[in-house]
């Protein structure tokens, strides 16, 4: 139980903790609005990591529909990655447009939403493999430019080592938090977001189109989930058109552990079960996954709005 | 009238179903892999494998001159999909073999259905205990990966002679990974190496920094992974980032051209264990073909997903030929039940040179390998390409 | 005929075994709680009797009781499925809406990494070679439609007696409820109890149906389908589950046709129905019916 040891399962912590994070930030932030679970979530962020790919690299493999393409013109890493999260934002329009604003339209029950989004995911995810395939797609080794792979250091005689990707994953995170902490809390538009939070009717009875505000929220949330997406692909591989699905249900378990709907909640509930995982001494790894779950159960138990959620409200 | 029609008709299709059906031609050889769901990586290489197959075998005058035509049915990733997949093919296609399905779970559910249609299987990638045992028209050409573990260990210690701390780590949710681990893990006692840690993740893991620490913490000099392309390709790339130099010795399961994207520059010099090798290509003209061959048709090295899949139509329609010639009736003159039954004697006699090397398969169903390979992995310049250099044959 | 029973009995005996899971979520709904524990418990019942059909120290009791192995195994599950139900229930029933549905959702994922740890259950390559109760797939509805058509009579039944009534009145208002009352715990863990004993059944008789088990049988996304069978089918009728059934497990095989496109589609026919059958499809044709008879009683 050295300092260094402990040292090194913090940053271990927190490494894989901003992984969830930065995909539960645009997870929660539907939830917040709506207080509906976006499963397309998953889908919009694989999409924006394929996006950012089709536009910095535009090279594809040997299957799917566009095999041995390769797009006329690339963009460097940066725009890429820009145009491809407003894409994935567009994305996210078009999945409130396709699977939540029809179903509030007919006042179906709002469970129904689970289903349908998950409708639009296996569209899109299918989409994706019908069109580039299943194979593993990874962006250039030096896409950040000569940065060195990992931070190496000495405590005690004892290195202590960070990957240079966690490092820009952690910060992009609270970047993400901050920018949209700051959209939120300081811009009209921001305002008018927590007022349709708040309260629908009231909101619209303030002349605040809540089906503007809406399609903004999912915008905003693919565009959160396309960065997301094509940074985790940038640190490990585009793992084929599922690769976003399976960050799906931790996400879930991290966006309760913070508090449903609560911004800054996504961040920290990441942070906590990334922590708990790293710290989950190494000779029982065979129950790491089950960590993140055990989390949410006691949680819901114990406190169910979460570490940071205010209301407990009957929202599905 | 138009009942008199229907009835008609029913009575037909009553007579025709109660008529013995005759083999189609082309000969229909059917082929149940996951071409949708996370598992489609495997399966759509097992799709490229098995059409260039057909295209090349077809080229060469298919079964004596009768050309085959491959029927493919998705088994996506589940249980269930496999078991329809298979009664499609049995029932509507007609086809004479089923080669499939992808996954061992999913040959536990399907392959007793064709068994009870006696319908010969043949398993292009299943390596679980118990395949062969399903029933008697079940069979594989993939081998289960006993003899080749402890062959990439002699290899490391060839390299580097004065090894001994080991730290294994295996994906612990993989069917194949995990019974491939006690291979390892009891080779390694054999050696007299010392296990320092054992490290279990799952397949969809990305970040393997806790498991990376241990590794580190417990100075090993040798890493064996036993887990799947993607998983183990960022495992590779986090070992060597977070700074362990020692060797890497990987199971089958990194035999994937599909390592090369995920740890770029950092797949270099992991030791991989082989039941097909592209680099084999010296003592091996069939594999020497069908390398060049796959290389033209999709510019990308074969997997060995690919190879095993063309390997099992090779099999398959090797088997047929042989069929002819011992009865000297056309295949298409056979009656469908009796043909299956033949191939399914068929398949079990004789060898089988094939992209993996000689091959045979058992009376229980069991393949019998010859020859298995322990290759380098050596990317190219540019970090996202490379290939597997043979280092033992 | 028999052709097509030979090639889709299979098919027809999965969309009874779904619409039993289906049922399984049907019955805590009723009572107004949402649980998506079903999978788990089918999943555990599935290794009841998968351990039960293979374990070798089981084999004289195998060979003592011929046939009637399968009802034991389906008592085995069924026991444990009630006292995993209650040790579950009793906690997290106190949660409400999403936040119970998501404590299930754990509850499911915490099972799953156990059981891929206790050796007796096989690790990832699972149980195979399960003993079969049929020769064929189709008559594994033997199996199957009774316990479907048990489940459907006490659905119907609980709706039309005094326990019914409790438990509707738990839906509507808790508060309300139990300041009548009706012991509102009580009726809650009873519902969940139900589903849970139903799907631990619906596991255990499914295990030789697919001849192995293992731990991909109870994921998030069977959950999640599970739900969808129920809502897709009409969430207000009991014979929603059985209809979601049928349309969702038959589209793939369908759609088979498309080849490479099948499950493109396949999302866009799920979404198209939530879409324009927001009641499901029973609440779709009652709707239809009124209207056929609205119109008739116009002309």
């Amino acid at each position: 139980m050295d300092f260094a040891w402990l040292l090194q399962s913090l940053l271990n912590g927190l490494s894989i903790g901003s992984v969830y994070a930065v995909f539960a930030l645009g997870y929660t932030l539907v939830f917040s609005i709506l207080g509906i679970i976006n499963f397309a979530h998953g889908a919009v962020f694989t999409l924006g990591a394929y996006l950012t790919y089709a536009l910095a690299v535009g090279r594809f493999g040997i299957n799917g529909l566009l095999a041995d393409v390769t797009m006329p013109v690339t963009l460097p890493f940066v725009p890429a990655l820009l145009v491809g999260a407003v894409l994935s934002g567009l994305a996210g329009m078009a999945v409130e447009r396709l699977a939540f604003k029809p179903l509030r339209q007919r006042g179906a029950d709002p469970l129904l939403a689970l289903v349908s989004s998950l409708g639009v995911a296996l569209i899109v995810v299918n989409l994706i493999q019908y069109l580039v395939g299943a194979e593993i797609y990874s962006f250039p080794a030096d896409i950040f430019g000569d940065l060195p792979m990992a931070v190496i250091f000495q405590i005690g005689g004892k290195p202590v080592a960070v990957r240079t990707i966690q490092i820009i994953l952690f910060g992009a995170s609270l970047v993400m938090l901050a920018g949209l902490g700051w959209f939120i809390g300081r811009t009209r538009g921001g305002k008018a977001l927590r007022a349709t939070a708040e309260n629908a009717d009231t909101a619209s009875l303030l002349g605040i189109s809540v089906n503007r505000f809406i399609l903004g929220t999912f915008f905003i949330s693919g565009l959160l989930g396309g960065l997301a997406g094509t940074l985790i692909g940038v640190s490990f591989g585009v793992a084929g058109p599922y690769f976003g699905v399976s960050y799906g249900l931790k996400g879930l378990a991290v966006i309760v552990l913070g508090g449903l709907g609560s911004i800054p909640g996504a961040v920290l509930g990441g942070l906590v079960i990334g922590l708990g995982e790293a710290f989950l001494p190494s000779d029982m790894s065979s129950y790491k996954e089950a960590v993140a779950f055990v989390l949410l159960f006691a949680i819901l138990l114990v406190r169910p709005q979460g570490l940071l959620g205010g209301r407990l409200e009957q929202k599905v | 009238m138009k009942r008199i029609v229907i009835a008609l008709a029913l009575v037909l299709c009553a007579a025709q179903s109660a008529l013995a059906d005759k083999v189609a031609t082309p000969i229909p050889i059917g082929i149940a892999v996951a071409q949708t769901s996370n598992v489609a990586l495997f399966g759509q290489e097992q799709v490229n494998g098995a059409k260039l197959a057909e295209e090349r075998l077809n080229a060469a005058g298919g079964v004596n001159g009768t050309k085959i035509a491959l029927v493919f049915q998705d088994t996506a990733g589940d249980e269930a999909g496999a078991v329809n997949a298979f009664q499609n093919l049995l029932n509507r296609d007609k086809v004479v073999a089923i080669i499939g399905p992808t996954l061992s779970q999913q040959a536990f559910a399907a392959n007793p259905i064709a068994d009870r249609a006696k319908t010969p299987v043949v398993g292009p990638s299943n390596t679980a205990k118990g395949i062969p045992e399903i029933g008697e028209f079940v069979g594989r050409i993939s081998a289960p990966m006993t003899q080749v573990a402890p062959n990439s260990l002699k290899q490391a210690m060839k390299i580097k002679p004065d090894l001994k701390r080991v730290a294994v780590l295996y994906a612990q949710n993989d069917a194949f990974s995990s019974s491939e681990t006690t291979t390892f893990q009891d080779a390694v006692k054999e050696l007299g190496l010392e296990t320092v840690t054992v490290q279990k993740f799952q397949t969809t893991d990305t970040d393997f920094t806790t498991q990376v620490t241990a590794v580190l913490g417990a100075n090993a000099d040798l890493v064996i992974i036993s887990g799947l392309a993607a998983d183990s390709g960022n495992l590779v790339k986090q070992l060597r980032q977070l700074g362990y130099k020692g060797l890497i010795v990987g199971g089958n399961g990194l035999n994937s051209p599909n390592m090369f994207p995920v740890c770029g520059a950092l797949c270099n010099d992991v030791l991989v264990a082989q039941a097909y090798s592209p680099g084999a290509v010296d003592k091996n003209p069939v594999n020497k073909d069908f390398a060049a061959a796959f290389e033209a048709a999709y510019k990308k090295g074969p997997a060995q997903f690919s190879a095993q899949a063309y390997a099992a139509v090779q099999v398959v329609v090797e088997a047929l030929a042989k069929i002819e010639k011992e009865t000297g009736k056309k295949i298409a003159d056979f009656e469908l039940a009796d043909l299956r039954a033949a191939l399914n004697k068929s398949l079990r006699t004789g060898t089988y040179l094939t992209p993996m090397g000689e091959i045979s398969m058992a009376p229980s169903g069991e393949v019998q390998q010859k020859d298995f390979y322990v290759s380098k992995i050596v990317m190219n310049p540019d970090g996202k390409t490379g290939s597997f250099v043979l280092v033992s044959e | 005929m028999s052709g097509f029973f030979e090639n889709y009995g299979f098919l027809i005996v999965t969309i009874v075994q779904q619409a039993l899971l289906g049922l399984s979520i049907y019955f805590p709904l009723m009572a107004g709680q949402l649980s998506l524990a079903s999978i788990g418990f089918y999943s555990l019942g599935g290794y009841v009797a998968a351990v039960m059909g293979t374990h070798p120290a089981l084999a004289p009791l195998r060979e003592a009781l011929g046939f009637w192995m399968f009802p034991l195994e389906w008592l085995g599950a069924l026991v444990l499925s009630v006292i995993l139900g209650i040790a579950v229930g009793y906690p997290a029933l106190r949660l409400r809406g999403i936040y119970l549905a998501l404590a299930t959702v754990a509850f499911v994922q915490v099972v799953n990494v156990a059981v891929l740890n206790m050796p007796i259950a096989g690790g990832a390559v699972g149980i195979f070679g399960i003993p079969q109760a049929f020769e064929s797939r189709l008559d594994y509805i033997w199996f199957f439609g009774p316990l479907f058509l048990l489940a459907l009579f006490l659905v119907w039944r609980i709706g039309n007696m005094g326990r019914g009534l409790a438990f509707f009145a738990v839906r509507e208002d808790e508060l309300a409820a139990g300041a009548m009352g009706v012991a509102v715990t009580g009726n809650k863990v009873t519902a969940f109890v139900l589903g849970c004993a139903l799907a631990g059944v619906t596991g255990a008789m499914s295990a030789p149906f697919l001849n192995t088990w293992n731990a991909r049988q109870g994921t998030f996304d069977a959950s999640v389908t599970c739900l969808a069978y129920v809502l897709i089918g009409g969430s207000r009728s009991i014979w929603g589950p059985l209809c979601g059934a049928a349309l969702l497990v038959s589209l793939p095989e369908l759609l088979r046709p498309l080849k490479d496109s099948r499950m493109i589609l396949n999302g866009i026919v799920l979404v198209a129905a939530c879409v324009y059958l927001p009641q499901g499809i029973m609440g779709g044709l009652a709707a239809l019916r009124a209207r056929l008879s609205g119109r008739g009683g116009a002309a």
